[in-house]
């Protein structure tokens, strides 16, 4: 049988491969997985313990567990939800011994924040309230280029880092990582309704920051 | 069928955009929704700006761990393969 490549089309057998190399001790592999999953991690554990030195330490932690448990993971649930499982538990021990970094109320979205400014949209006593006094631009044309310019990413990469803690690891999580809503809830202790609208509240605000970056 | 009388406005839809993306909307909403891009190309390149954005977001590298760190979970690793 034909051995399963990082490059196979099918995700389950390139987890299992990935997996069985892991388990042969391949250190080129074990590297990208720390490489893959580090940014987010500490990310994660940061909304759970003070400072980023303790955070550093609970992610430490989690990978020599990780590293201790390989040989037992079975594949119930895929790679990344176990390492972020592992994390969450050290990250909660940890967290209880000392106060919850960002307390549990700071995890909720309060208050409002428009996604665009209001000033942008037709007033109460105009002609069609709400609706735009001058249209957002057309990025279709550009919009693949957008995407792979250098610049574009730098952009977006400040955008993120100025964002609120919590908003930061949600757009992390779901749109760099690709965890699913499911295990964003999970990790971090939020409920669904609020998850949506930090990822909705992160995404808006990078949004805006690449339509002034085009616009200038 | 009809269409309804019930409308969304563009700033609504600025604020609904990611529940459309997401598919988190009711049908009810949904059809609102869509029903107000079919009238509305400033709402229509929002939403495909927002697509952008994802997209930009999706490209970003995750920031590796310092040097030192990778030293030291690789070597745990190493041990670990030896034992």
């Amino acid at each position: 049988m034909a051995e399963a490549t990082l490059e196979s089309p099918d995700p389950a057998a390139a987890e299992a491969a990935l997996l069985e190399r892991l388990r042969a001790g391949d250190e080129p592999a074990f590297e990208a997985l720390v490489a893959r999953h580090y940014a987010t991690m500490l990310a994660v554990a940061q909304t759970y313990v003070k400072g980023r030195s303790v955070a550093e330490e609970v992610v430490q932690e989690a990978w020599l567990g990780v590293i201790k448990g390989l040989d037992r993971f079975e594949g119930r649930s895929s790679l990344k939800t176990w390492i972020l499982s592992i994390l969450v538990n050290q990250a909660k021990t940890r967290g209880a011994r000392e106060a919850r970094s960002v307390p549990f109320a700071a995890l909720a979205p309060e208050g409002d924040e428009p996604a665009v400014d209001p000033d942008r949209f037709r007033g109460p006593n105009e002609s069609y309230p709400g609706h735009w006094r001058a249209f957002p631009g057309d990025w279709g044309r550009s919009a693949d280029t957008t995407v792979q310019d250098r610049e574009t990413l730098r952009v977006v990469m400040g955008a993120i880092k100025d964002l609120p803690a919590t908003q930061q690891t949600v757009i992390r999580m779901r749109d760099v990582e690709g965890y699913t809503s499911e295990e964003v809830c999970a990790a971090l202790d939020v409920s669904e309704a609020n998850q949506r609208v930090l990822l909705h509240r992160a995404r808006s605000r990078v949004r805006s920051a690449l339509e002034r970056h085009f616009d200038d | 069928m009809t269409e309804s009388s019930e409308r969304i406005t563009c700033q609504e839809v600025t604020e609904l955009v990611n529940d459309y993306i997401e598919r988190t909307l009711s049908s009810h909403e949904m059809a609102l929704f869509e029903q107000h891009l079919n009238f509305c190309d400033g709402c229509d390149w929002y939403v495909d700006q927002m697509r952008v954005t994802i997209a930009a977001v999706g490209r970003i590298e995750p920031a590796e761990p310092p040097p030192e760190v990778r030293d030291k979970l690789l070597s745990a690793f190493r041990d670990r393969s030896r034992s």
